[in-house]
């Protein structure tokens, strides 16, 4: 055969346009990986250092508790403690991935070759809320993971807690794309992550039970998506919750049904992504 | 123009401006420039460490307050206040010295100092300078918001005076090394996350030495932050786990020891010139 028409054959050939179904599933799983890749690249700062903060938090207050560690219905306070710290580093890691992801790309300019492809705004809603996800999920892993030789971890309903890791790790993960499409420089962003986020996760029970607060604090809690994120990971964990599970994992629910419609609808109408 | 004008004699020539040392203006350039710089990311450099070291300080306050004795001296709170406060300080200054030495490696703008007329040791201490500026505005922001809800006795003003600018410039010293040494920013949060973040935490800064097991209070008492932050606490509250003296010359021989280390790199070129 000559090289003529080994020529031929190719150019007669060309490439084909891939049938894309109702699911651009390949495009889906590239937006996904690429969203793990991003952290999985830099961990010492992703992974490593929320797990030692987290650690280091349990450390201190243990350390300055020393042996009066009060207890709650028979729970230690390192028993209640550590299903706190998972969810405090869960949440700031799951809000960190998107709208970091989001912001930077949209100030380097390479956030088109994430809206150019063939990508229905569901699905990139759902590819970068599931990279937050997954930083969220697989960091709280490793604080438990890291935590083990040092609190007497049972897990008392593995399912509970299970659901709320998820749902708390997918809320900050839209509350995430939600802030990194509206932020338009870094500042915007911190000013979220320093006022909103981080006091809300320090604030909404991790340290301490909610009775320690006076009487007109408890409304306010009762109305705090975060508050029954971490008291409905506590219960999965210890079986002691502050306040009804099941309302938290309804209201849970329905936060994400609603930041998810709007997240979707930001990346639909293109706010601030299109010109 | 008549014969007279002392310009026409110099032939427009502009003068070489005689340079003594330390180079003051050059100097305060540098501080300028880089004060400037983090006052335009005052939200992430000031406001954002001030408020986390206030939230730390309330949730101790909700969690541990009733659990915690002083033999009646200092309060929780009043113990609690400049140990957080120091704790902000140092983060802030070890910080804010280390990310604008990294960040002007990476950028190549760190070429555009050396080649000015500065020693290379004018410009590390500039930048520790910046970094222990940022620290002491952190440290007493913290105080300042604290004061409003916990009474403060500032039993010893002097020991503040002396101690805490020590103590913001041995640890931005201490930033401008690892800044150095770091070749990306993934280096530099190694350092951070496991070497400073273990020592700010793992100190005096939150509970008393006496709580610890015998074998951590031996650690914690070989850690530098514990005493520069007992000497603050001393100075705040009049309480102290060791002896302000003796803090105050740990904190004192820190400060020598990061500062020759700065310099003496710096002047070296290491990692910075081929």
């Amino acid at each position: 055969m000559s090289r003529a028409m080994a020529f031929e054959k190719i150019s007669s050939t060309p490439p084909r346009p891939r049938p894309i179904g109702r699911v651009n599933w390949l495009g889906l799983w590239t937006l996904y990986r690429k969203e793990v890749m991003r952290f999985v690249n830099v961990f010492t700062q992703t992974l490593a250092a929320p797990v030692v903060t987290a650690l280091l938090f349990f450390a201190i207050f243990n350390l300055a508790l020393g042996r009066a560690a009060p207890a709650w219905e028979g729970v230690t306070y390192e028993e209640f403690l550590a299903p706190g710290l998972i969810m405090m580093t869960l949440v700031q890691n799951a809000f960190a991935n998107t709208s970091s992801s989001i912001l930077i790309s949209k100030v380097q300019g390479n956030i088109v070759d994430v809206l150019m492809p063939p990508l229905a705004p569901w699905e990139l809603t759902v590819g970068f809320a599931m990279g937050g996800v997954s930083r969220g999920l697989v960091v709280a892993l490793a604080v438990l993971l890291g935590l083990l030789p040092f609190a007497p971890i049972e897990i008392h309903s593995p399912l509970i807690a299970v659901y709320f890791a998820f749902m708390a790790s997918l809320m900050l993960s839209l509350l995430g794309m939600i802030g990194g499409i509206w932020a338009e420089k870094f500042d915007h962003i911190a000013a979220v992550t320093n006022f909103v986020i981080t006091p809300l996760s320090f604030l909404s029970g991790t340290f301490y039970s909610l009775e320690r607060l006076p009487e007109n604090w408890h409304i306010a809690a009762h109305v705090n998506p975060f508050f029954y994120m971490i008291d409905g990971l506590r219960y999965g964990f210890t079986g002691y919750s502050d306040g009804d599970v099941l309302v938290g994992a309804l209201l849970v629910l329905l936060v994400n049904v609603a930041l998810f419609a709007w997240a979707h609808r930001m990346m639909a109408t293109g706010y601030k992504l299109k010109a | 123009m008549s014969a007279q004008d002392p310009r026409e004699a110099l032939g427009d020539a502009p003068r070489v401006r005689p340079i003594g040392r330390p180079h003051w203006r050059g100097l305060w350039t540098i501080y300028r420039f880089g004060a400037v710089r983090l006052s335009r990311i005052v939200l992430e450099t000031i406001v954002g460490p001030i408020l986390s070291a206030l939230l730390f300080l309330a949730v101790f306050a909700i969690a541990l307050a009733d659990t915690q004795g002083f033999g009646g001296e200092v309060s929780f709170l009043q113990f609690l206040v400049p140990g957080i406060a120091a704790f902000a300080m140092i983060q802030a200054s070890y910080e804010m010295a280390a990310f604008p030495v990294v960040y002007d490696k990476l950028e190549g703008t760190l070429a555009d100092q050396i080649m000015s007329p500065l020693m290379e040791w004018e410009i590390a201490l500039g930048y520790a300078l910046v970094g222990a500026t940022a620290g002491l505005i952190v440290g007493a922001g913290v105080l300042a918001v604290a004061w409003a809800f916990v009474p403060l006795a500032f039993a010893n003003p002097w020991m503040v005076v002396a101690v805490a600018p020590l103590a913001a410039l041995a640890f931005a010293f201490l930033g401008t090394v690892t800044g150095l040494w770091a070749q990306k920013w993934d280096q530099l949060s190694v350092v951070d996350t496991f070497l400073m973040l273990p020592l700010a935490f793992l100190s005096g800064a939150f509970f008393a030495l006496d709580r610890v097991p015998a074998v951590g209070e031996t650690l914690i008492r070989l850690n530098p932050v514990t005493y520069a932050i007992d000497a603050v606490r001393y100075a705040v509250s009049g309480w102290h786990a060791t002896e302000p003296w003796l803090a105050l010359a740990v904190v004192a021989a820190l400060t020598v020891g990061a500062a020759s280390l700065s310099l003496r790199l710096f002047s070296i070129g290491w990692k910075i010139k081929a």
